[in-house]
């Protein structure tokens, strides 16, 4: 049985950003993963580093996820110096585009009322009208009344990122143990906890972190965590590589450095249903090519559908377990957004034993779920 | 790299950028182009390398052409049509070296 | 089966399996829609019969008179009232949690779906991918490439030719292109020393079937009568500046180097399953064939209830057990699609010739081995995914980092994200990563693959119509 320091247990975004942060502390670090067939949200993340429209009711997550899009620019170079590996963020400032006057409306109207929630702190955004807007977005099509930019919005490569992560982790002397699917999480009375897997694997650690996507519910069960989170499918539609023209990131599409575009979003309530549907890779289309016309004699390249974590009012759930306060457990669905301060600050909760009461609005316990 | 065993009966002309091309009228594009004498159907993304079919069977994609402005098909699945103007996709001119990102 | 089907079974591909499968039903009155993504009915093996037996009756002597077995089937599918839909690709099936099941084409430049009450993947085979330094220079090709330009527009190839591999298809061909006038410089045969395994195998194959066999060893002898062979061939790689002009490889530890206008490789061929995949059948490694096939009950049906396969896209067969297969899984759809249980026993119907078969098939697997040096591509250089330019050293690096899958490798290379979406890669990643960690091909398994699995335009996805009536199109 392997002895860790700390055992991060989940290999997507959020278990490898925590494990990458945990591991520059020094400490003996291991992180446990599934294999290459589980559900795997990470490899259908959009890519936006994303701060306009968030927050509404909670001021607290529009903060948290300004504080990451800044931390993003030092995370960023931290791991190209480390690894090698450009995660390719850029922080032009973003563009919620909308499609018809009343998804314009209803979007001034949430990015007024989240001003006024931010009171002093301030809300970022300006309105952009047609006209504006095509010097920005020069494709943008004939139908679209205008858009709202934020100067804080960007956008990374989600996959170059999971890689960085990763060898950063192993280059500070971390652990990865794949093809490790954890079956029991037992409490030592010592301290710490036993882990083990299928396939044989077992690890003694003094610390834990539960970051595995939707195997998060289950695993928290073991340590008396309720982790209320549920999967929303979500589809993406990507081109070949083209022309690069689209300087700045939108809600509906973006253009990667290799040239590709990602058009989406969208939502479907299916269950574990990780399959594409086509309606649904139409609608995207339909409302992508509204907005950029221009996109239309692209060759789809491939098209995706993941598994996102959605919690009940759609911001983070982190929390510590009251019986056995050396677990951890952290799940949201903007896994690139927040990936620099999970590597920085939440790995520093980690580390320090405990999420700092001002966190304490993403505890679960605000849906009334029993601690 | 290819020749024609029997002379063409029923000759259809088609283009490929600038060149015209003699080609049978039940040719595949890749057929006809590589009867021709074509040697790169395009360049490849990432390096710009020289990319010409491979399989004949639809299953590389190193064949992919533009014709008559539609891009992205593959040139060995497409029969040819009189005055068909077959350019290298993506729009790469044979010999030119520039990468998609620096277009 | 509702009322709105537009039709009752799709069947995709028109080669000999496609062709029987589709005859069969349609003469029994089911309602059939035939999907070719090629001009004529034929699929690889009669590519083009109908042409060359009208117009090009010097070819058909070249070709050989098994080819000519193709008419016959070609002119079955046409008097079967089976509907033929040329110049159709698919580009994907409704994944089984959808109400209904569907296939999505592209036709005439316009995308569509049509129902059906069941879908009969006849996609055939592919050539099984042969990475080596240099295999991505024009003026590389597939054996079946060549044939193809052969059959379908009377092309030889011109100048110095090396051919390079193993397998009936290369000594076929040759012989065709000697019929033809044209000889190819020299023939590198890659195969290891065949094993006391291979040659007992091909004694039982005699016995069984000396027609074939006698008709297979008759192309090698006269290939190897004309043509300089040179055996053990290793460490082959391809030169020159922005298209072949040299090769040089080691044989029976001599090295040589050739001058030559155009190399022709081919190393055997493996179920074309991607059509399969993205429906969500399951897969598994064939240990004898080594490649994917589709894990199959009775005669042809796939882990979807209503998705079967036939032919080579089910295991490799070869054309004339493609036939028999068409009809055995013919019978199967029509048992299905009447409510019934199909309970005869896999193809009851020619127990003799099904063994035969087989017996041939295992004699031409351990004769014919895939090359070693194909599988796993000793040179970190070697471009693996030729769309994404990803090599072999890219593979073995992020199987260190600790991918264990080709998916993951996918996501942190870019390998198989082209659009031959790892058609021409995927067997070799799977196989590069097995072998680093020392899993086996089940255990790694392959891409997870997504529509659409044959091009289409952002513009034709979102102009999209469904089809209720395909008849009346």
């Amino acid at each position: 049985m392997r002895h860790l320091d700390i055992a991060v247990i989940g290999g997507g975004l959020l278990g490898s950003a925590f494990a990458y942060g945990l591991s520059a502390d020094g400490g003996r670090v291991g992180l446990i993963d599934e294999g290459d067939h589980a559900i795997r949200t990470a490899r259908g993340n959009f890519g936006l580093v994303w701060v306009q429209g968030k927050g509404l009711s909670m001021p607290d997550y529009a903060r948290w996820s300004r504080r990451s899009a800044y931390a993003w620019t030092p995370f960023s170079e931290q791991l190209h110096a480390q690894t090698g590996i450009s995660v390719e963020y850029h922080r032009p400032g973003g563009f919620y585009v909308s499609l018809d006057e009343q998804e314009f409306a209803d979007n001034l109207a949430l990015l007024k009322q989240l001003r006024n929630e931010a009171g002093e702190d301030g809300y970022d955004y300006e309105i952009v009208e047609r006209s504006a807007l095509r010097e920005q977005l020069p494709e943008i099509g004939p139908a679209v009344p205008g858009a709202t930019y934020c100067p804080h919005d960007g956008h990374a490569n989600p996959l170059k990122l999971l890689r960085a992560l990763q060898e950063g982790f192993q280059l500070n002397g971390g652990v990865y143990t794949p093809r490790a699917k954890v079956t029991r999480i037992a409490p030592v009375t010592a301290g710490g906890f036993e882990i083990h897997c299928d396939g044989g694997h077992r690890f003694g650690c003094d610390k834990l972190v539960i970051a595995a996507g939707h195997g998060s519910v289950e695993l928290g069960h073991h340590l008396d965590m309720e982790i209320p989170i549920f999967p929303v499918q979500g589809q993406v539609v990507v081109t070949e590589r083209a022309q690069m023209t689209m300087a700045y990131p939108t809600n509906y599409v973006r253009q990667t450095d290799d040239g590709n575009y990602l058009l989406g979003p969208s939502a479907r309530d299916v269950g574990f249903n990780d399959e594409t549907e086509t309606t649904t890779l139409r609608d995207i289309t339909r409302r992508c090519t509204t907005a950029f016309p221009h996109l239309k004699h692209l060759r789809v390249q491939r098209t995706w559908a993941a598994l996102r974590i959605m919690t009940p009012d759609g911001f983070p759930v982190y929390l510590q377990s009251e019986a056995y306060p050396e677990a951890f457990s952290f799940s949201c669905h903007s896994g690139v957004t927040l990936a620099a301060v999970h590597a920085t600050d939440v790995s520093r909760w980690v580390l320090d034993g405990q999420i700092p009461s001002r966190y304490r609005c993403f505890h679960p316990e605000r849906f009334n779920v029993p601690a | 790299m290819f020749r024609r065993r029997e002379r063409v009966s029923d000759p259809v002309t088609i283009w490929f950028c600038d060149r015209a091309i003699e080609a049978a009228a039940d040719d595949s594009v890749a057929a006809a182009l590589l009867a021709a004498g074509i040697a790169c159907f395009g360049r490849r993304p990432v390096s710009a390398a020289p990319r010409a079919p491979f399989c004949m069977i639809g299953n590389c994609f190193d064949c992919l052409v533009e014709i008559d402005g539609e891009t992205n098909l593959q040139a060995c699945l497409v029969p040819v049509r009189g005055g068909m103007r077959i350019r290298p996709y993506p729009g790469y001119e044979p010999g030119n070296d520039i990468k998609m990102s620096e277009l | 089966m509702s009322q709105d089907t537009s039709t009752d079974v799709v069947v995709v591909g028109a080669g000999p399996a496609g062709m029987t499968a589709a005859s069969c039903l349609a003469q029994s009155g089911v309602r059939v829609l035939v999907l070719d993504e090629h001009m004529a009915p034929g699929g690889q093996v009669y590519r083009s019969v109908e042409k060359v037996t009208d117009k090009r009756s010097a070819d058909l002597n070249v070709l050989g008179s098994h080819y000519r077995n193709g008419s016959k089937l070609v002119e079955r599918l046409h008097s079967s009232g089976a509907q033929y839909w040329p110049g159709t690709s698919v580009w994907e099936i409704s994944a089984a949690g959808e109400p209904t099941l569907a296939v999505g084409v592209v036709r005439d430049g316009r995308v569509r779906l049509i129902q059906a009450g069941h879908i009969i993947l006849a996609t055939g085979a592919m050539e099984r991918p042969t990475p080596f330094p240099g295999w991505t220079l024009p003026g590389v090709m597939t054996v079946g490439a060549a044939q193809t330009l052969l059959k379908s527009s009377g092309l030889v190839p011109d100048g110095r030719i090396a051919v390079a591999g193993s397998g009936p298809l290369l000594y076929l061909y040759v012989s065709q292109l000697i019929k033809a006038g044209k000889k190819p410089q020299v023939i590198l045969d890659t195969r290891p020393r065949a094993s006391l395994q291979a040659k007992l195998s091909v004694l039982a194959a005699l016995t069984v079937d000396p027609a074939s066999m006698f008709r297979g060893l008759g192309w090698m002898r006269e290939v190897r009568r004309e043509v300089r062979v040179r055996e053990r061939v290793h460490r082959l790689r391809a030169g020159g500046v922005e298209k072949l002009s040299s090769i040089s490889y080691e044989s029976c530890d001599r090295q040589f180097t050739d001058d030559v206008d155009l190399l022709l490789v081919h190393d055997g061929v493996i179920p074309n399953t991607w059509l399969a995949m993205s429906a969500g059948c399951r897969h598994h490694w064939h240990v004898q064939q080594r490649c994917w096939v589709p894990t199959i009950t009775g005669a042809g049906q796939t882990s979807r209830q209503s998705v079967s396969v036939v032919g080579d896209a089910a295991s490799i067969m070869g054309a004339d057990a493609s036939v028999l297969h068409g009809e055995a899984v013919a019978s199967e759809v029509i048992a299905c699609l009447e409510g019934k249980q199909q309970n005869a026993v896999g193809n009851a119907a020619h127990p003799f010739l099904v063994r035969q078969q087989r017996l041939l098939r295992r004699c031409l697997d351990q004769f014919y081995p895939p090359a070693q040096e194909f599988e796993l591509p000793p040179d970190d250089e070697t471009i693996v995914c030729r769309c994404e330019e990803v090599t072999a050293g890219q593979i073995r690096q992020v199987a260190t980092l600790g991918c264990v899958g080709p998916n993951q490798g996918k996501a942190f290379t870019r390998c198989g994200m082209g659009p031959c979406m790892g058609r021409k890669c995927g067997v070799t990643v799977s196989r590069l990563i097995a072998e680093h960690h020392g899993l086996g091909m089940d255990e790694v398994g392959h891409y997870r693959i997504r529509p659409p699995v044959k091009p289409i335009t952002v513009a034709q996805l979102a102009e999209l119509e469904i089809d209720t009536d395909a008849h009346t199109a």
